[in-house]
């Protein structure tokens, strides 16, 4: 045995009497960790009694689903005139997605500092902020598409106003964390170098926060490229309108072709907005 | 017997270092000195195995260890034990916690992951804690202690992997002098009681005179000077930091140059 493995051991006996709570088993902690994932399986298996959970049925819908897929084959607008439209359609989508995700980036830019911790010290403007902006976010776009509809009408606008509402809140709730856990450090500097207030969050904090709100908003801008499809379902505009269309009609193919549509759109704005981030997350100039 | 043989590492175009051979018998307390980019931390990351040589052979008691691969590499962690200037603890976890990462190889990954920790385990890291003084810390989560206090329970994790060669990457740069002194005696004292062998990168030419055996020198990625610490004369401290000599060297010329500067002001 090593000389240090034998200091390390001589101890041992005495260990434990001295220090009791270390090797005082922490029966506690683990009856509360078998309490919680027991509760959760039993949780799961009650919600799938009550919700009908019937593997038979997938079985069978898998079959049917095969069928549809089948009558999707090939893809097709039916003529160069449709084709257009799609376009104009999907044209009007991603000018939702757009128009709604900058409005509601720029919107969400003073309510993210508001609802920031460490920004505004007043407790009751932050509990208000705070509270507002999570019972926007608890309505969800394709509401808001509908409650935008009675308000403005049907068409792209309320689409884009729709987004904008339910984004906001998210916005400013990613933002307002992110500038809680900015590091202190360079706001300190800049404070003790004689900075205003003003100044300590426009170079303290905004360098930091900066790549992660940009990265953030080319991040909703895809997804909100799909959900401006959905609502587009419900009247918003855009090429939703024509895929629930086509749908409801059993014209299989152009839903396809709709569907293709969609998917290669949001493919090349994923591969465009993966270059931007890596190109702002990337070396700084100089 | 460390034997480094002809290493070299390359990162690009740059070469951090240039094939270097050196041997350390078993034992001794080598300080590594020279300026920052001299390659001293990739040296070390080399002989540890965090970074894979370019060129060379790093051989522990006539084994090549810079080819090892899988359990044989992990085997060789453990026996070469490593200590950051950074400390590297786990910041949200608790100080025993983070000893006992120092047992990892000595347990079961089921045990690891479910945190069932051995009695002797524990056991060996509280008496590591012990011997640093800093048992009663055990419960408290790491990044709530000081740098002195964080660096001492890296070094408690590097003692209970009861390895045989301890590397540590600048230890004391984070630290305040009293601090650095507490955990230089006690990387002095692990040396010194348990005949481990100590390889330690250092910025400082004081510690590094007080402390160590032998000290190696790097430059540019070579080995410029390999001698005993009072061989280090003024002309080899030039030819290591160049023009940053004068901040390193002893601050007994100091008082002149502070007393001449107030004398003319």
């Amino acid at each position: 045995m090593s000389a240090l493995r034998e200091t390390l051991l001589a101890q041992k006996p005495g260990m434990a009497a001295r220090y009791p709570d270390v090797f005082r088993p922490n029966l506690r902690a683990r009856l509360n960790v078998v309490l919680v994932l027991g509760g959760a399986v039993a949780l799961y298996v009650y919600a799938l009694v009550t919700l009908d959970f019937d593997p038979h049925r997938i079985l069978g819908g898998v079959l049917r689903l095969t069928d549809i897929a089948e009558m999707m084959l090939p893809p097709t607008p039916d003529g160069w005139a449709r084709a257009e439209l799609y376009g104009v359609a999907l044209g009007q989508t991603l000018a939702i997605a757009l128009l709604g995700t900058s409005l509601a980036a720029i919107l969400a830019v003073p309510l993210g500092f508001l609802a920031a911790r460490n920004i505004v010290a007043n407790r009751v403007l932050h509990f208000l902020t705070r509270r507002a902006l999570d019972s926007v976010r608890s309505i969800d776009t394709l509401i808001w598409a509908l409650i935008w509809i009675n308000v403005v009408g049907l068409g792209p606008f309320a689409g884009a106003l729709a987004i904008m509402s339910s984004d906001i809140a998210a916005f400013a709730k990613l933002m307002s964390e992110a500038i809680e856990t900015a590091d202190r450090k360079p706001v300190e500097g800049v404070q003790a170098s004689g900075g205003s207030r003003l100044e300590r969050i426009r170079f303290g904090i905004v360098p930091q926060i900066l790549p992660i709100f940009a990265s953030q908003i080319l991040y909703f801008f895809e997804s909100n490229t799909r959900s401006a499809t959905i609502i587009g379902i419900v009247g918003a505009g855009g090429i939703g309108l024509y895929l629930s269309e086509e749908i409801r009609v059993l014209e299989w193919q152009r839903a396809a072709f709709l569907i293709v549509m969609v998917l290669v759109t949001v493919a090349i704005i994923d591969q465009v907005s993966q270059r931007l981030r890596a190109a702002m997350m990337g070396a700084p100039r100089g | 017997m460390l034997v480094i043989d002809g290493v070299s590492k390359r990162f690009d175009k740059h070469l951090a270092v240039d094939n270097l051979s050196v041997s350390i018998p078993k034992g001794q307390f080598v300080g590594v000195i020279g300026r920052s980019g001299a390659g001293k931390s990739t040296l070390l990351r080399m002989i540890n195995r965090l970074a894979d040589p370019s060129a060379g052979e790093i051989r522990w008691d006539g084994r090549v260890v810079s080819r090892l691969q899988g359990a044989a590499l992990r085997d060789w962690h453990r026996r070469c034990a490593m200590i950051f200037q950074q400390f590297n603890l786990v910041g949200r976890l608790d100080v025993l916690t983070n000893v006992l990462m120092g047992r990892l190889a000595h347990t079961t990954s089921a045990r690891a992951m479910l945190k069932m920790w051995k009695l002797e385990d524990r056991s060996i890291a509280m008496a590591a804690l012990d011997q640093l003084d800093i048992a009663p810390l055990a419960p408290r989560r790491a990044d709530h202690l000081s740098g002195g206090q964080q660096q001492r329970v890296a070094i408690c994790r590097a003692l209970v992997q009861e390895p045989e060669i301890i590397l540590a990457d600048e230890p004391v740069a984070s630290l305040d002098p009293r601090n650095a002194k507490v955990v230089m005696d006690a990387l002095q004292r692990i040396n010194r009681h348990f005949g481990l062998t100590v390889l330690v990168n250092l910025h400082s030419l004081d510690l590094a005179r007080g402390y160590c055996d032998r000290v190696l020198g790097m430059a540019a990625g070579r080995l410029v000077f390999d001698g005993a610490p009072a061989a280090l004369t003024t002309d080899v401290t030039h030819e290591l930091y160049g023009m940053e000599a004068h901040e390193v060297m002893d601050h007994a010329e100091m008082p002149n140059v502070a007393g001449a500067v107030v004398a003319t002001a």
